[in-house]
């Protein structure tokens, strides 16, 4: 799946869509993953961007970012105001013959998707807009300072879910917006992570080619609300894929592929000891969680295995 | 000077701690009994970009001020390459005092400087990974802080050291200390270059000149925005042991790093905040991280 | 000029105008009193009478930001809501405005909770005030179908480029059938130009649109949108004006009723109006002269007009439809404000009424009056006066 075959600059576009000079932190995850999806995209796209990190880098006027056509408006609507750009452009195709093929893109954090905006987003994969939603999911409010959201894991230390004498941080399960979305009967859904440029490309691309609504879910690596160094964003969502903490996977039509199927997983504790966040951990909480982790992928390995099965 | 309003302006950047120190300084100033406040610059600022922080002291009346301090009495910079990038001493009042962590010797330093103030110098660095292991100053800067204006007194930073490192409140104690010990006192007059950039206000829109609805029309016009300066350290390639493969152009989250015509990789230090990620990817181990000058 | 005179409920009026002006998106969700201004548009939509898309979201708040985008990348948008989901609204209705996105909506004026009321009054309209919408207030069926074509006439002139509200009083106004004259389409579309935005998110000029702005721009786009807003005075008087020569019915900021040689002057907004004109009427008989001055443009606020029409007077009363709890009614401190640089002031007393669907018939219009002359005479115009509470 992710063949990283040598010699990348042949196998993409070298155009940049969101430019360099924006104000992300130095080894941001989220901008590396909304630089893969932009490169994917290309230009014939319209983007919603939900209030969050990624707006404030972007576009502080009187810059802009953005290289592809671009609007924010809150917090909690990126997808319904998706929704009236694919049928405003579907008006004027109509209506007036205005001709261009165009994607449009809703984009938003874990917090602007999971949280605040997912009744947004419920209701725009319901009505089936033509238009892909694209989360950018690092577990926490990282744009306000770290607070917890539904997407923050279980057992992380957050600024509103801290760590503390009686309290291990985090103490829900991560909120599984995959399933959520396929709840839905969208036509695709997709994991992926920051660290995994190709497949994050790959699955932009299959979704542009989907009538309806797609929604892809990627893990971006936050260096500052995660607390590991700057330099460590490409090896940590490594870790979470290896150590099955964070599978990447497909959902077409309702039907389970596990893309990237390691025989034997790495311990959790490899990408847990990665970031100051689950620092405070115990050896038995690290024990419930290898679990739980072990049991979820399990369960979306069988349920990709059927779909093998049956073919 | 009792009744004055001291005021302090703290230079780092996002993730150094700057906060941090303006916070201990007012802490301190606090359980002397003294009038302090201290605020953060209240930007967007990320991690890796020049940040400021403040501090207003008072011997003997509460501080009402809330405005932003412009004309700062004092001026600690945390990171050495904030020096030569932008311009620290703006508004500092004559007869002020410049504290700066630099390894670089006082008379060197001096050179930067044009104008009537006190130069205070330390190698916080070297202090701070010696005895707290990592190579953050915030509170090793503030050694050089007492040392240089007397505002607050040793013993004062011992509860609020406590209180935010609880066990590793005594190391950070000793920095301070070693740091007061080791940083040198001297008085600028006249001299240096002054072709740094101001770090305040660039020159914005009237009303009048903003488009309907403030739509910008200037696709990826932050490519005029420097995030260069974001840096501590940047990436130096060996071409030698490069195969061209291009992990390191595909992992950069600037999007800085292109192929040179003869098909080696360079990126664009006008952009490039110094992550790493780069060299950490490479494969062949081509490209190292070299701290800045 | 063609028109059909026809019996209609004034909701459908209100579908029948946004036909007319060919809308290409419309974004709502159901709430009363609005709905049947939706279903009328859902049901053209479905027959093919009207070419657009109908978008049924999930709530209010997906209603107005489905309108921002549609409106956004050049279709001519409509919505219509009321209470609690202009509420619901309020913070995308900022964005809107700050866009500078013309979008074209129809409040049902009502009520808003605790304890939940679904009939009539003007909570939900000034709540909203400070959105930088243009706010027009009509009494009838007759002048929501005009002023929703003149709406989208406005809002989107380039000049202007400002979401509209037509404001109008749930049931009293919005279920009534009366007698409406609908124009023709070849008037309309000779009345209303095309929507053109001048720069919509489009792939082959990419734009950036909603860039937040730091301290040191904030204060300079909020004084932009001020100054549109003020502005778009210019042409909101110039449509009226062709409007009113194209089919003889005429409109103002400030409309006078009988107010001639009249010392005491009762201040009124919305459908209750016409309930008001015949008090005046009633009392004029009786030699009692009262006249009506009627608020229509409510933002921007039409200062000039209103002291041209209220500054001569000895006594004004104004009626609010709505408590600004623990103060003074808006629209009463409003006129207060317009009238504080005079020299020479009338005397003014604000009285809270018609909450929550609570009638103020003509008979009650005329005992308004004399509790208001009443409070005047004994100096009790700071008063909070609530008109037909039972104590």
């Amino acid at each position: 799946m992710e063949a990283l075959s040598i010699y990348v600059p042949k196998l993409v576009t070298p155009k940049e869509y969101i430019a360099s000079g924006h104000r992300a932190c130095s080894g941001c995850g989220e901008v590396l993953a909304v630089r893969y999806v932009c490169k994917a995209l290309s230009r014939n796209t319209i983007i919603s961007n939900a209030t969050g990190c990624m707006e404030i880098i972007s576009s502080q006027l009187p810059q802009t970012a953005w290289e592809v056509p671009w609007i924010h408006t809150l917090f909690e609507n990126a997808a319904a105001v998706a929704s009236g750009i694919e049928s405003g452009l579907k008006a004027r195709k109509r209506k007036y013959g205005y001709d261009k093929e165009i994607k449009v893109v809703a984009m938003g954090g874990d917090g602007g998707t999971a949280d605040i905006g997912l009744q947004a987003l419920s209701g725009a994969m319901e009505r089936g807009h033509d238009f892909i939603y694209v989360c950018y999911d690092n577990e926490a409010y990282m744009n306000t300072g770290i607070q917890r959201s539904s997407e923050t894991p279980f057992g992380a230390s957050t600024t509103t879910a801290p760590s503390g004498k009686v309290s291990i941080g985090q103490h829900t399960w991560k909120k599984n917006m995959a399933a959520i979305a396929a709840a839905h009967d969208i036509p695709y859904v997709a994991t992926s992570c920051s660290s995994y440029p190709f497949d994050i490309m790959y699955k932009i691309e299959k979704a542009m080619k989907i009538k309806g609504p797609s929604y892809i879910h990627i893990l971006a690596v936050c260096p500052t609300g995660w607390r590991c160094p700057s330099n460590a964003t490409i090896r940590v969502g490594r870790l979470a894929v290896e150590s099955g903490v964070f599978p990447i996977y497909e959902i077409e039509n309702g039907k389970y592929t596990l893309n990237l199927d390691y025989p034997k997983l790495r311990p959790v504790a490899d990408y847990l000891k990665s970031q100051g966040r689950f620092r405070h951990l115990t050896e038995e909480n690290v024990a419930v969680i290898q679990e739980k982790v072990l049991e979820e992928y399990n369960r979306i390995k069988t349920l990709s295995h059927m779909r093998k099965k049956s073919k | 000077m009792k009744n004055e309003i001291i005021e302090i302006r703290w230079h780092g950047r996002g993730g150094q701690g700057a906060v941090t120190s303006a916070e201990l300084t007012a802490m301190a100033a606090i359980h002397e009994g003294k009038f302090a406040q201290a605020f953060p610059s209240f930007g967007p600022e990320r991690r890796g970009a020049p940040v400021l922080a403040f501090n207003r002291i008072r011997y003997d009346r509460p501080v009402r001020e809330r405005s932003g301090i412009t004309l700062p009495d004092v001026v600690v910079v945390l990171d050495p390459g904030l020096v030569t990038l932008i311009d620290v001493t703006e508004g500092l009042k004559p007869g002020g005092t410049l504290i700066v962590n630099s390894t670089r010797s006082v008379e060197d330093l001096q050179q930067n400087f044009d104008g009537d103030w006190k130069l205070a110098v330390v190698d916080a660095g070297s202090i701070a990974r010696k005895l707290l292991g990592v190579n953050i100053v915030n509170t090793t800067m503030l050694g050089a802080l007492i040392k240089a204006t007397g505002l607050i007194k040793f013993e004062s930073l011992h509860e609020p050291l406590e209180e935010r490192f609880g066990a590793r409140a005594k190391s950070n104690f000793e920095a301070c200390k070693l740091a007061a010990e080791n940083t040198v006192l001297s008085q600028i007059t006249t001299g240096g270059l002054k072709t740094r950039r101001s770090f305040a206000v660039e020159k914005l829109a009237k009303w009048q000149e903003l488009p309907i609805g403030c739509v910008v029309k200037e696709a990826g016009n932050t490519r005029s925005f420097c995030t260069g300066d974001w840096k501590s350290q940047h990436p130096e390639w060996d071409d030698k042991k490069c195969i061209k493969c291009g992990i390191c152009y595909i992992y950069c989250p600037e999007g800085c790093i292109k192929q040179q015509k003869d098909g080696f990789f360079r990126a664009d230090m006008f952009f490039c905040k110094g992550c790493g990620i780069c060299a950490q990817e490479c494969w062949t181990q081509a490209i190292s991280m070299v701290e800045e000058a | 000029m063609a028109s059909k005179r026809i019996g209609i409920e004034s909701s459908l009026g209100i579908a029948e105008a946004v036909k007319l002006a060919n809308v290409d998106v419309i974004a709502a969700y159901p709430i009363t009193p609005q709905t049947h201004i939706v279903e009328g548009l859902a049901e053209m939509v479905a027959n093919g009478d009207l070419d657009a898309e109908y978008i049924p979201v999930e709530s209010e708040h997906s209603a107005m930001s489905a309108c921002l985008g549609a409106s956004a990348v050049g279709a001519r948008t409509f919505t219509s809501t009321a209470s609690q989901g202009l509420i619901l609204m309020h913070e995308v209705l900022m964005v809107a405005a700050s866009l500078r996105l013309p979008i074209v909506m129809v409040v049902a004026n009502r009520a808003l909770s605790g304890p939940l009321n679904i009939w009539g009054d003007h909570s939900d309209a000034m709540i909203i005030r400070d959105t930088g919408w243009i706010q027009i207030f009509v009494e009838n069926g007759q002048q929501a179908f005009d002023q929703v074509l003149c709406a989208f006439r406005i809002a989107e002139n380039r000049d202007v480029m400002l979401p509209t509200i037509v404001h109008i009083d749930g049931f009293h106004a919005t279920h009534v059938i009366e007698p409406i004259y609908i124009l023709d389409k070849k008037t309309v579309s000779e009345f209303l130009p095309p929507y053109v935005h001048p720069n919509p998110l489009d792939p082959d000029n990419p734009v950036t649109m909603g860039c937040f702005a730091a301290p040191n721009l904030y204060t300079e786009t909020r004084k932009a949108l001020d100054q549109a807003v003020r502005n778009s005075r210019n042409i909101i008087d110039e449509t009226w004006q062709s409007f009113g020569t194209l089919t003889g019915r005429h409109y103002l900021p400030i409309e006078e009723y009988k107010t001639d040689d009249c010392d005491t002057l009762l201040v009124t907004m919305g459908s209750f109006s016409e309930n008001a004109m015949i008090a005046v009427d009633r009392m004029q008989k009786a030699g009692k002269m009262v006249g009506l001055v009627r608020l229509r443009l409510w933002r921007p606020f039409p200062t000039e007009d209103v002291l041209r029409a209220i500054s001569g007077a000895k006594n004004v009363i104004v009626l609010d439809r709505h408590v600004s709890l623990g103060g003074p009614g808006p629209v009463c401190s409003e006129i207060k404000a317009a009238l504080y640089p005079l020299e020479k002031r009338p005397q003014v007393v604000g009285i809270i009424g018609g909450l929550g669907g609570r009638d103020i018939s003509p008979e009650n219009f005329v005992s308004l009056v004399e509790l208001g002359l009443e409070k005047i005479k004994t100096g009790q115009t700071g008063e909070m006066i609530m008109f037909g509470v039972r104590e």
